[in-house]
């Protein structure tokens, strides 16, 4: 969305450089080409052919809230905008006006302190989430580590945007967990948002003490638009494992010791409703520490993408994965005792017998056992799907119920399927959702990933196209139509969806006067270039938009 | 290769800053958990792997210009591979430490040069050595040691000392030791002495490319002329660049070539060489940089989309020396290994390596702080390590704090259970 150029860049000016050097050390700010366009460039989640987002004018290395508040009065006073940056992965961190400050809160990097009794951290944006499951196991407590994996920060996706997971089933989604959190407005006052700001501890976002945490947070996050979020206090969860779990070996042949108490089994239904059925029963039955819906051949191109090319040419191995094991569902119990994990077991077996569903044990399996094992304890093989085509993106439907993701999954694949055969993207066999469940599984996340290799113009080609035709199928479905972060899609889905862009915009006017925090993500909007699109799909989003536009007497009939 | 060879691995960053981190099934505790020196050092981004490759993106797309602030940038860098190896842990596409090289041949070309780095090449053209030291006290640490002179006398090992060993008058005794254990164990051992050049890799490092080429045709004539079997050397770094620099330029050496630790386990194993003193102590090991992951041996050259290359060719350390000085510290009489957080592939780094002892002593004095540090953490009563750089880098730190943890060599260690140290002091 937005564009490489740097026609429009401009330098910073003198005086408000020396006012960022003032507030955080000369050292602490660059305003050097190079190392700026270590921020401009983001090709992970950014649709636009050259992959760099705006230069930013100066990037700032704050150490405490106090610098925080400063850089950001500097940027009020010389009309910049700022945008802060945890660990910045994702076309979503990067500037998306000409003349932002960009926030590197890297050297913000503190646990400043775990809660063994409370079962909660405090946290610092730089603290990224393996740091903090390391040291939550040691006092036999665990994080919830979103599905971008345990580099990203815990406090950024739990303050400011999405937060899901595979965890979810027992460690719900991220800013569920958030028990408070610092908070620096875009005018530079600061406020705490929950008990903490009544001196009472960082027990509860909601009071005694002002919530505000829906107003910060929202569904999706602010995504830096309201401002920067310098601490914040997270819920952690029993971990009835050792305080550390070894692992030998780096690359595909690691060898983990996994836990007695821990099982893992990949499951398979014949069809879509015994699935379906038996994951609401699962759920029933509180079973659970990590569960998803993923596709075999999502195992299979991270782990061995050569393999999965060469099965994606031979048609017998192609319907094996794509039927046979089609219906697949994933899942970690972990016991805190012999017996408990016994229960579970059998528990699980009886839910899958009633299902005429079966189970392979992997952690019994030579090899992927401690593949599974850490993949999905740390989410750590995450940066491994890049090894298809080089990239990937993905078609975001929000939450909702079991049975509602499980429609966008396959609506997902039909699209998909469309794609590969055009070449328009590249083969993973078309079925492949990430799909994360919460709350004894009565809601859970679906987005449908595919594979592109941004050397091929054609792939470059297909994104909006495709990103037009997901959101139209989502809004024939009724359902939450991708990504809400995308001011082209905002604009248009606003209106379907009560207007929340108004209401977004009413927040940041009131907290930002002066306009200082960077809103492209958040509430700004830009018109669509429907050039790449072909015409009967516009004039079918046209349709829907117009059917289900919210006017100001409520929703249509 | 130019770094224009290189743009597809800077396009295909994905800018998941897995290069700043142990890789993640490795982390163990919020203290321990990063693998950069540069980044932690210096916080922005552009101090990364990932950051250095998009200055590389940045610079060859016409976006920014090298100047003196990023040629900076590109040299104040270990080029200690920990990125490189953490990158590829998830990648198959990316190699991160060719395109660190890159850039620094291209500020060479640019004529974007660090005074000290200069003051180094030049040293070497006059000296044949990146120190600065006469050319011919190179054999002087030999004086008295019955080994073959290998400009007039074949041998079946030849021992090539590097650079530091040579000249630094406190790792003296070690380098004699280490050629004394050869003898020990009735090798026939053969050394160059005034003639023995430096290896050239730390001229490749920092963008010297020419000299580097210059110095592996020397060893190779020198090694095909003495006849040897094995080419041994203490040297990380030396081991490093016959391993993987000079194949990868086409230079095999044609004989088999071994780290000193690699030779010793070797030796005990078939019984040569025996221990007869007690090593009482509580030991970790610091995994040198150029002997663990960037002593993984040349692995062959993948000439289509790196995206389809196999794992088997791709340059993630594997095939490093992990075991031969762990087994060295396992075998003695009495001592007992702990572990630090950051080992193996995934080590942190010392601080000397890549130019940064010579031009930013304090960066290399504060990363093996940071070492130190970690050792200290085990609780144990001594580190060792097996390279000359380690060493002295680790050394001087542990001095400089006033931390109470002497800083070995793994050679010394081994002469002390062997007996053979009192032997060379009387
Ligand atoms: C490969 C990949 C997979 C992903 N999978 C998932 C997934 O499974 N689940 C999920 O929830 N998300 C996923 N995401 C999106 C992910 O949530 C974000 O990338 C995540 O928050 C990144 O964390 P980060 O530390 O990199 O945050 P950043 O990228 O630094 O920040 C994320 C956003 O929050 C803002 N922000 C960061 N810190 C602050 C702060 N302190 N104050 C105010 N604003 C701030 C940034 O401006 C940015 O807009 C994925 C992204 C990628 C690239
Ligand atoms: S690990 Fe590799 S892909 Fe990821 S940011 Fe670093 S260089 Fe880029
Ligand atoms: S080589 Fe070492 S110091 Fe240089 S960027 Fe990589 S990890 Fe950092």
């Amino acid at each position: 969305m937005t564009t490489a150029t740097l026609e429009t860049w401009k330098e910073i000016s003198e005086a408000a450089y020396r006012d960022l050097e003032n507030a955080v050390g000369a050292e602490n700010v660059s305003r050097e080409p190079a190392v700026l366009d270590g921020y401009a460039w983001q090709p992970t989640i950014n649709d636009d052919p050259a992959k760099w987002v705006k230069r930013p004018v100066a990037v700032v290395l704050p150490s405490s809230t106090e610098e925080v508040q400063e850089v950001v009065r500097a940027c009020n006073r010389h009309g910049l905008k700022f945008k802060a940056f945890s660990t910045g992965w994702g076309v979503y961190s990067g500037p998306t006006y000409d003349n932002v400050v960009q926030i590197d809160l890297r050297r913000m990097n503190r646990i400043l302190e775990i809660d063994e009794k409370n079962m909660y951290a405090l946290v610092e944006p730089y603290v990224c989430g393996a740091q903090l499951q390391a040291e939550a196991m040691k006092r036999g407590l665990n994080c919830h580590i979103i599905g971008a994996g345990p580099a990203c920060s815990p406090l950024a996706s739990a303050t400011s945007g999405w937060g899901v997971g595979w965890d979810g089933v027992y460690m719900s989604y991220g800013h569920r967990n958030l028990l408070g959190a610092e908070w620096v407005l875009p005018d530079g006052e600061v406020i705490r948002v929950g008990s903490c700001d009544s001196g009472l501890g960082w027990f509860s976002p909601d009071g005694p003490g002002p919530s505000l945490r829906g107003l910060m947070r929202g569904s999706t996050g602010a995504l830096s638009g309201l401002g920067v979020f310098t601490k914040c206090a997270l819920k952690l969860y029993p971990w009835p494992g050792p305080s550390r779990v070894n692992v030998r070996g780096l690359l595909l042949d690691a060898k983990a010791e996994i836990p007695e108490n821990v099982r893992f089994h990949l499951c398979f239904f014949p069809d879509r409703k015994r699935l379906a059925d038996a994951v609401y029963r699962v759920g029933e039955a509180e079973l659970g520490y990590l569960a998803t819906r993923t596709a075999v051949a999502a195992f299979i191109y991270t782990f061995a993408p050569h393999l999965l090319r060469r099965i994606a040419g031979t048609r017998c191995l192609r319907d094996v994965l794509s039927r046979g094991v089609k219906w697949g569902f994933v899942i970690m119990l972990v016991g805190a005792s012999e017996e408990e994990i016994a229960y579970q077991d059998a528990a699980l077996r009886r839910i899958l017998a009633d299902h005429d569903g079966l189970s392979i044990e992997a952690m019994g399996v030579p090899a992927i056992g401690s593949m599974v094992f850490m993949n999905f304890f740390r989410v750590t093989a995450i940066p491994m799907v890049f090894r298809m085509g080089g990239l990937f993106s993905t078609a975001l439907d929000r939450n909702d119920t079991w049975d509602t993701q499980l429609d966008w999954a396959e609506i997902g694949e039909s699209i998909k399927r469309k794609w590969i055969e055009r070449g328009g993207i590249l083969d993973d066999l078309a079925d492949n959702p990430f799909m994360a469940l919460y709350e004894s599984n009565m809601w859970a996340h679906c987005e449908e990933i595919f594979q592109y290799d941004a050397r091929d113009p054609k792939h470059l080609a297909s994104l909006e196209p495709m990103f037009i035709e997901f959101s139209v199928a989502a809004i024939e479905k009724c359902m939450e139509p991708l990504s809400a972060t995308d001011a082209r899609l905002r604009k248009i889905v606003s209106p379907l969806m009560g207007h929340y862009n108004e209401w977004q915009k009413k927040v940041s006017a009131m907290v930002d006067t002066n306009r200082a925090a960077d809103t492209g993500m958040y509430c700004d909007e830009v018109d669509f270039d429907f050039s790449k699109v072909e015409p009967e799909l516009k004039a079918k989003l046209d349709r829907l938009v117009e059917r289900f536009r919210w006017t100001e007497d409520g929703p249509p009939s | 290769m130019a770094l224009s060879d290189y743009q597809r691995d800077m396009e295909g960053c994905s800018r998941c800053s897995s290069c700043k981190w142990v890789p993640f099934n490795q982390i163990k505790s919020w203290r321990f958990a990063k693998n950069c020196p540069s980044i932690c050092r210096y916080n922005f981004h552009a101090y990364s792997g990932s950051g250095r490759m998009i200055i590389g993106l940045s610079m060859l797309t016409g976006r920014s210009e090298l100047n003196d602030h990023v040629a900076e940038i590109v040299y104040r860098c270990q080029l200690c591979g920990a990125c490189d190896t953490a990158c590829k842990v998830y990648r198959d596409d990316i190699d991160l430490t060719e395109v660190l090289l890159e850039l620094r041949a291209h500020c060479v070309e640019q004529g974007f040069l660090m005074v000290e780095h200069m003051a180094a090449i030049d040293a070497l053209k006059r000296e044949d050595n990146v120190l600065g030291e006469p050319k011919a006290k190179r054999g002087e640490w030999a004086e008295g040691l019955p080994l073959k002179d290998i400009n007039r006398e074949r041998c079946e090992v030849l021992f090539h000392a590097g650079c530091r060993y040579s000249y630094d008058p406190d790792l003296r005794d070690t380098v004699r030791g280490a050629a004394r254990l050869l003898l020990e164990a009735g090798l026939e051992v053969g050394i160059a002495g005034a003639e023995e050049s430096c290896c050239g890799g730390r001229a490749y490092e920092l963008g010297f490319r020419g000299e580097a080429e210059n110095y592996a045709e020397d060893l190779l004539s020198r090694v095909k002329a003495s006849g040897a079997r094995i080419l041994v050397t203490p040297c990380a770094d030396g081991y490093a660049h016959f391993r993987y620099l000079y194949p990868r330029m086409g230079k095999e050496i044609p004989c088999e070539v071994l780290h000193i630790t690699q030779l010793l386990e070797r030796l005990i194993l078939e019984g040569r060489l025996r221990f007869r003193e007690e090593v009482p102590f509580l030991l970790t090991y610091h995994d040198p940089c150029h002997l663990g992951r960037m002593g993984e041996p040349f692995l062959g050259e993948w000439k289509g989309d790196k995206l389809q290359r196999p794992m088997s060719m791709k340059r993630a350390g594997r095939k490093g020396i992990y075991e031969a000085p762990r087994n060295l510290i396992r075998a003695l009489p009495g001592a007992e290994l702990v572990e630090m957080e950051r080992i193996r592939e995934y080590a942190w780094c010392c601080g000397a390596g890549g130019g940064v002892y010579e031009a930013f002593p304090d960066f290399a004095s504060w990363t093996a702080r940071e070492r130190i540090e970690e050792a200290l953490a085990t609780g144990a009563e001594g580190l060792a390590t097996a390279c000359p750089w380690c060493v002295r880098v680790l050394r001087d730190a542990a001095q400089e704090m006033g931390a109470e943890l002497p800083v070995y060599d793994l050679v010394d260690l081994v002469l002390q259970a062997a007996g053979i140290a009192e032997k060379e002091r009387v």
